[in-house]
């Protein structure tokens, strides 16, 4: 059946044990088939198009190994193709400061045989030299995305380093400058950039990040990302949650495709109602939430709505999910766990796990990072997550999966260890 | 077809005083079915579920009076209290009362009652059924089901038809409208379903049809040692007993309150049961979800509770069991009909009272 708006549908389990006040759900939202034509209706039109912007890291190091800005010429290039007819697109050099290279006056161009082949000319020419100073990077990315009247507005960072030639403040500032402006996917190539500070920019800016260890692998990567952008039909698109009074959100987190906790990025939409941003979304596109609320206990036999959960696009309310709370002394109904509550609480911890496992590692703790990617090992098995599990088999030896029995590697790669932790947010998805 | 006794087209003999049809306001007869001026149907069958709308527009939890479309207040998100939580219905010949009880979120149980005439005079009709909770849209399901089932009846006496196969087609009807419902709500993995128990009482016998564990109990007028039960369970319970074991041993199992009859678009085959006994004397038929005979399975207690009132005010009656099925812990949905035999001389058109009460100040 195709689908004219965004649908929201709720997983849960909704009977809490007497004084119980927990409630959990998982809500799986699903973007209409065709979101121009819903759009039409429902105020989710981007009549002002899309701009994409493209941001190449010029420092020194891109020079050593040479391949790296080799291969990230010939990945821009690659990208450049897959930018449809009459996009606005912007390239620009990444060093201590952001040097625009295409258009060179800081605008946007329009895409065309001509401007793409002029475009790749002068990518073709990039030259290697100078620092790293990302936030001067996003920031004339904003500008440029800007300057035209696109309604859809991404860009692609690509670096080799760590952030040397500005404060991390100045970083910070720079990501919450963009925030609501322009998504962003991260890319570091080789093993020399921090996974963290690439996460920062990417969590901040509602898109990937992933690590691409071996500069053959960029064009590839670049390309998918870029036709990925392209399938982009609608921007800025929220996730509306509304409580009843005097409840509590413990956390709004998005589980699927990616762990992406959103409590914190809560805007308040009304007196119950707080707007959660999910960026821009392509047609058909399908995710998951995870939404715990803490609500005021009621008599055994109450109903109750703990939450109502719907999307927010261009000011216009679309969808709607119920998510309810049943007070019962059965206890056979109020123990029975959902089982995406339970697997998308897993692949959560999942995700913590190796994170917390990796700094333990790194901080020397062994016994800890023992335990910690132990666990992981575990719950990849158990829950079926066989890319992790891959990647945690590069960084541990496996004794047990089952008990989660491991022994750290004495040597471990470090390309291994960043494709680890940057990975480790990826979900798999329950069978509905 | 005229009725015998009834004035045909003679205009000497006026109706009733002041007896009109609420439709069109010709004057109409007290045993009339239908209006033979515009048709309307005189004396139609009641539901416990005829309101589905929430009994209030005030929040009784908070206050509020912003009240969702799905019943929810828009303020503190309580669920306000559904009409059905609570229905009292009173006809002239037969009264019932359900309520939701103590521990579940909403009333699965229904109630469908009429009146009607038929040769042999006034006749008492009532179907109980009580929604499989875990089975989909279980209290649509009970509704959609006696509802059904009462329209048969009605129509079956009216039409001098046989009571026992019209029983055995009421349930043929009840299981079509719980089909409907599965095909329009797509639920065929879960299939709404729910018991089934009817009784017809003419001035000469009742005929007692059902499927499941809801029952039909004579409350005989002589007292509790004449009274009995006039189902058999279709459960685990009653087919452990059958087998030998004491109803005491049985009903302390874990799956005895297990069905084993049901109707529902996954019913299959199974086969309603009618049992038809012409009573010697006066008394009351009771018809009862489990949510009653849990707490008092046996007969001669029901009775003691139920008598006089059974007969006089089978309302009081009702509503008095159902109060002790509450006060001895409420755990399930009660439904409690009463039909005194013989039914009435019908004196009195159009006094159909229905009450519908929702008790917000409850805590339940």
């Amino acid at each position: 059946m195709s689908q004219t708006d965004f649908t929201v549908e709720i997983f849960q389990n909704e009977y809490l044990p007497s004084g119980g006040r927990e409630v959990n759900a998982i809500v799986t939202v699903t973007a209409p088939d065709d979101l121009a034509a819903a759009g039409a209706a429902g105020g989710m039109s981007d009549s002002g198009g899309r701009a994409e912007a493209i941001i190449i890291d010029c420092s020194g190091s891109m020079d050593y190994p040479h391949a790296k800005i080799v291969q990230a010429r010939a990945a821009t290039q690659a990208a450049l193709d897959v930018v449809r007819d009459g996009v606005a697109f912007a390239v620009i050099a990444g060093t201590e400061v952001a040097r625009p290279v295409f258009p060179v006056d800081g605008s946007l161009a329009i895409a065309s045989p001509q401007t793409r082949q002029a475009a790749k000319q002068v990518v073709a020419n990039l030259r290697p030299g100078g620092g790293t100073a990302m936030g001067s990077w996003l920031r004339l990315a904003r500008q440029m995305l800007t300057s035209g009247s696109a309604g859809l507005r991404h860009a692609i960072l690509l670096t080799d380093g760590k952030n040397e030639h500005e404060s991390p403040e100045s970083l910070t500032a720079a990501i919450s400058e963009c925030d609501g402006v322009f998504s962003c996917d991260c890319r570091g190539v080789g093993t020399d950039w921090q996974v963290a500070e690439l996460r920062r920019i990417s969590t901040g800016l509602l898109g990937t990040v992933d690590i691409v260890a071996d500069p053959s692998g960029l064009t590839a990567d670049f390309e998918a990302m870029m036709a990925t952008a392209m399938s982009k039909a609608v921007a800025d698109v929220a996730l509306r949650v509304w409580t009843p009074q005097t409840a509590e959100i413990e956390f709004v987190k998005q589980v699927a495709p990616t762990v992406d906790d959103l409590t914190g990025r809560r805007t308040q939409s009304g007196p119950q109602a707080g707007d959660y941003p999910t960026g821009a979304w392509s047609n058909g596109e399908s995710r998951d939430y995870h939404v715990c609320v803490l609500v005021n206990s009621a008599a055994i036999g109450q109903e109750m709505l703990a939450s109502r959960v719907s999307l927010v696009v261009g000011g216009q309310v679309h969808g709607q999910g119920l998510v309810r709370a049943v007070w019962t002394d059965d206890e056979a109904l109020s123990t029975r766990i959902n089982t995406n509550v339970a697997h998308y609480t897993g692949q959560a911890e999942l995700a913590q796990a190796i994170q917390d496992g990796l700094e333990a590692r790194k901080q020397g703790d062994e016994d800890i990072a023992t335990a910690k990617l132990g666990r992981a090992v575990a719950l990849a098995q158990e829950s079926g997550n066989e890319d992790t599990a891959k990647l945690l088999a590069k960084v541990v030896d496996v004794v047990d999966a089952a008990t989660g029995t491991v022994r750290l590697k004495k040597k471990v790669d470090d390309a291994d260890e960043m494709a680890l932790d940057t990975r480790s947010t990826k979900t798999v998805r329950t069978k509905k | 077809m005229t009725t015998p006794g009834k004035p045909a087209q003679e205009p000497a003999e006026e109706p009733a005083a002041g007896l009109t049809c609420p439709n069109c306001g010709q004057p109409v007869w007290p045993d009339d079915n239908f209006c033979e001026a515009c048709s309307t149907e005189l004396a139609p069958a009641v539901n416990s579920g005829d309101s589905s709308e929430p009994a209030t527009r005030q929040c009784p939890n908070c206050g509020g009076s912003a009240i969702t479309p799905e019943g929810y207040c828009e303020s503190c998100g309580y669920k306000v209290p559904a009409a059905n939580n609570h229905v009292e219905l009173e006809l002239d010949l037969v009264a019932g009362v359900t309520d939701k009880g103590l521990r579940h979120s909403r009333n699965e149980d229904a109630m469908a009652l009429a009146t009607t005439q038929s040769s042999a005079g006034p006749v008492a009709l009532a179907v109980v059924c009580d929604g499989v909770s875990t089975s989909s849209h279980p209290d649509e399901a009970s509704q959609a089901a006696s509802q059904a089932a009462v329209q048969v009846l009605l129509a079956a006496v009216r039409g001098g038809a046989d009571l026992g196969a019209a029983s055995a087609r009421a349930v043929k009807a009840a299981q079509k409208a719980l089909a409907d419902l599965a095909s329009s709500a797509k639920l065929l993995a879960n299939a709404p379903s729910a018991t089934f128990v009817s009784a017809v009482v003419t001035g000469t016998q009742v005929t007692v049809c059902w499927l499941g564990d809801s029952r039909a109990y004579w409350v005989d007028a002589d007292g509790p040692a004449a009274s009995r039960q006039l189902t058999i369970d279709d459960s685990i319970a009653a087919e452990l007993v059958a087998r030998g074991l004491s109803e005491a041993e049985a009903m302390a199992l874990p799956q005895a309150h297990v069905v084993t009859g049901w109707i529902g678009a996954d019913a299959g085959d199974a086969e309603p049961h009618v049992t038809v006994f012409a009573p010697d004397g006066p008394g009351a038929v009771l018809l009862c979800s489990d949510g009653l005979w849990n707490y008092q399975p046996d007969v001669a207690g029901l009775a003691e509770m139920a008598l006089p009132d059974a007969m006089d005010d089978p309302l009081r009656a009702a509503a008095t069991l159902v109060k002790f099925a509450i006060e001895a812990g409420g755990s399930d949905n009660v439904t409690v009909v009463f039909i005194p035999f013989p039914p009435g001389t019908r004196t009195r058109l159009g006094d159909t009272s229905v009450i519908a009460t929702t008790d917000l100040g409850d805590p339940r």
